[in-house]
């Protein structure tokens, strides 16, 4: 099976300002790939990129075997995203919302009804998807805005700290999600900087700083290679 | 199409909000509100209104006088007998709007056909154009007392000879042609009535163009503030689509809140404006228009509301190009005010130029404007410059593409995230 994602020398400039000095990954079918890395290191430059929401300065990405560049359109139909900071509307009730969404890639109604049931399942919202966002706590919306991210069931999702702002239940609650889903055949991309929620939930990681890989590989291969106990050390000897 | 219609929902639902409804129903009731109080006012100041005066003549003329101020709707109040102070005194006291004191003498002068002064005291007790009416009335009952007593002095001495065609001597007979048209009546009453007819042009425009604009701009700004713009652009959709949707949403609301508006202004000037506007109105008017062709019929209605819409397609386009590149939301509101002014030039202009004689590079910059072309629809249908009309429309219609190209172009481009980004920057830093 080809890759789901392939990046070559990925370059991005704001300009003057280098966020992106070449990045190459991968990622395979049904496996969790994770990029780490302090702040500013360029996850959310990357993983925009990705989403067809910015443009690369240089380099090729290829998605699915197709370009990814010349067919945005085919990419927004195959990936979703949830943006690090993500709001939903908030004059929308939580099961609108999620109808609204389905809706744009249901072929059909009966689809349209089986991915916001299946939102619903993975939201576990129960009725408070009758009241309105704006009265969601951060949790609840964020959980609401991933329910509606994986209910596509997209080839690649793509998720930005999906677990920031989360207390340690809801996180716990969200990395369950996130690893059951890729059982059933989602590719998933995502960012953190908790080292600890990486190591639980990839099957591959990337160390990413200053807009460059300093390591790739999993996180037992990864610790063997440095001879350290957790990927926080990890990274701590890739800097050296 | 689907994915279309589920956005514009979405959008319409998002512009439609209770305060929308409210404020168009508080408008619409204060209006109203305004307009019937203000129709009664014109009631009282046009029905029998109090005037004191003080005759201290007392002869056959000075009577006729009072007599036409009766027949002017006028209730006299006589002071006679009183002292000027005196009479001055009741007047303010009793409410009336004027006192008019005749002088003793007046008849006899005017026998003797010395000119003779009479006096007139106006109580502002508002300063409303309506309170001063009655001096003008007044004023006018004089200057026909004037004419008739200068007639009947030419009768005396010039027995045989019509007073009028004495005073005036020549009289010419006024004809307007527009195209292949001819009919009796004054040029400047035609151009009266049809910069009447077309002031409702400019205000529908502007009205549409600013709530539309507005709503437009909102529309992108509540994207960005709410965190929904990213996931909405990777959402398997053309960007068109999104822009297309935020425009026709507001664009539908724009024109229904504008309709309102305009609704609710004309319970407004209703009020005071009919009664106004029909005693001021000329005589055959609407007669003379008819004869010259000066009228609209279905097509001229279907061609002037196509310009319309084009106009407001533009406006929407660029404040959507506006919205996006703007910072916040308050700065793309302050970018409203030169597509505003982009709406009062071509407004002013027909005022006040005829497009035909300024320097040709005013000219152009003019027609440049794409807001022109509905100001010139009327004239040019009357004209009947047709090729004229069909450049404009096609023009705007040009306008238009160009601006949704360049705006998707916006949307798809890093733009339209990095602005937000900053602003999120910004905020961090604050805090
Ligand atoms: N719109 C922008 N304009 C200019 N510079 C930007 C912009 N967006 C990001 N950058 C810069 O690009 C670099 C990478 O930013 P990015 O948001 O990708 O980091 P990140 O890894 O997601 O960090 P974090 O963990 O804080 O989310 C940073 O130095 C940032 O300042
Ligand atoms: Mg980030």
């Amino acid at each position: 099976m080809p890759n789901v994602l392939t990046v070559r020398g990925l370059k991005k400039s704001y300009g003057q300002k280098t966020a992106l000095a070449g990045i190459d990954f991968e990622v395979r079918p049904g496996e969790v790939f994770a990029l780490i890395g302090p702040n500013g290191a360029g996850k959310t430059t990357t993983l925009r990129i990705i989403a067809t929401l910015l443009a690369a300065t240089e380099g090729e990405i290829r998605f699915l075997d197709r370009d990814h560049r010349k067919e945005p359109d085919f990419v927004r139909e195959k990936i979703s995203y949830l943006p690090e900071e993500a709001g939903a509307y908030r004059d929308m009730k939580g099961l609108d919302y999620l109808h609204f969404m389905a809706n744009f890639y249901a072929r059909s109604p009966e689809e349209e009804k089986e991915f916001v049931d299946r939102a619903v399942a993975v939201a576990g919202l129960g009725d408070r998807l009758g009241t309105k966002v704006g009265t969601y706590s951060k949790g609840m919306t964020r959980k609401l805005l991933l329910a509606r991210a994986l209910m596509t069931r997209p080839t690649l999702a793509i998720l930005d700290e999906p677990t920031s702002g989360l207390d340690v239940i809801n996180a716990l609650e969200v990395r369950e999600i996130v690893r059951r889903y890729v059982r059933e055949g989602t590719s998933v991309l995502l960012s953190s900087h908790n080292m600890l929620e990486i190591e639980f939930l990839s099957d591959r990681v990337a160390l990413i700083d200053k807009g460059r890989i300093l390591d790739s590989g999993t996180p037992a291969g990864l610790k063997e290679k440095h001879r350290a106990p957790n990927l926080e050390e990890v990274f701590r000897s890739s800097l050296r | 199409m689907k994915k279309f219609t589920n956005l514009l929902r979405k959008e319409i639902k998002e512009l439609v909000t209770k305060q929308l409804i409210v404020s168009l129903v508080l408008f619409i009731v204060l209006f109203n509100f305004i307009g019937q109080v203000s129709k009664k006012e014109v009631q009282k100041a046009i029905g029998v209104q109090p005037i004191s005066a003080l005759d201290e003549d007392g002869s056959a003329a000075s009577k006729a006088l009072l007599k036409g101020l009766e027949s002017a709707r006028f209730k006299v109040l006589d002071q006679s007998g009183k002292t000027k102070d005196d009479a001055l005194e009741t007047a303010r006291a009793g409410g009336s709007k004027l006192l008019l004191v005749i002088p003793k003498g007046f008849g006899g002068s005017l026998a003797a056909l010395q000119p003779i002064e009479i006096e007139t005291y106006s109580f502002m007790r508002s300063f409303s154009l309506i309170g001063a009416r009655g001096q003008v009335v007044v004023g006018g009952v004089i200057s026909a007392l004037n004419e008739a007593l200068s007639d009947s002095f030419l009768k005396e001495k010039l027995p045989g000879l019509d007073p009028q065609s004495l005073k005036k001597p020549i009289k010419s007979r006024d004809f307007v042609v527009v195209r292949d048209r001819l009919a009796e009546g004054s040029a400047s009453m035609v151009a009266g009535m049809i910069s009447q007819q077309s002031l409702l042009i400019p205000i529908v425009l502007m009205m549409i163009v600013m709530y539309s604009s507005q709503m437009v701009i909102s529309a992108v700004a509540m994207e960005k503030q709410n965190k929904t713009l990213e996931t909405l652009l990777t959402v398997p959709i053309k960007r068109t689509s999104i822009i297309t949707a935020k425009m026709l949403a507001a664009g539908l609301v724009g024109l229904i809140s504008a309709g309102v508006y305009m609704f609710a202004f004309k319970g407004f000037y209703g009020g005071i404006g009919e009664e106004v506007a029909q005693a001021g109105a000329q005589a055959g008017g609407p007669a003379l228009m008819q004869k010259l062709g000066l009228t609209f019929d279905t097509t001229g209605y279907i061609v002037l509301g196509l310009s319309l819409f084009l106009a407001i397609l533009v406006a929407l386009a660029l404040a959507m190009i506006l919205g996006v590149l703007a910072e916040d939301f308050r700065s793309a509101q302050n970018m409203i005010m030169p597509l505003v002014f982009m709406v009062m030039i071509p407004y002013f202009v027909s005022l006040f130029a005829d497009l035909d004689t300024v320097a040709l590079p005013v000219k152009i910059f003019i027609l440049a404007i794409p807001f022109t072309h509905p100001f010139l629809v009327s004239q040019n249908l009357y004209l009947g410059n047709y090729g004229m009309i069909a450049a404009g429309l096609g023009y705007m219609a040009l306008v238009f593409a160009v601006l949704v190209v360049f705006a998707a172009r916006v949307f798809s481009t890093d733009k339209i995230l990095t602005m937000k980004l900053r602003l999120g920057k910004k905020k961090t830093a604050a805090a």
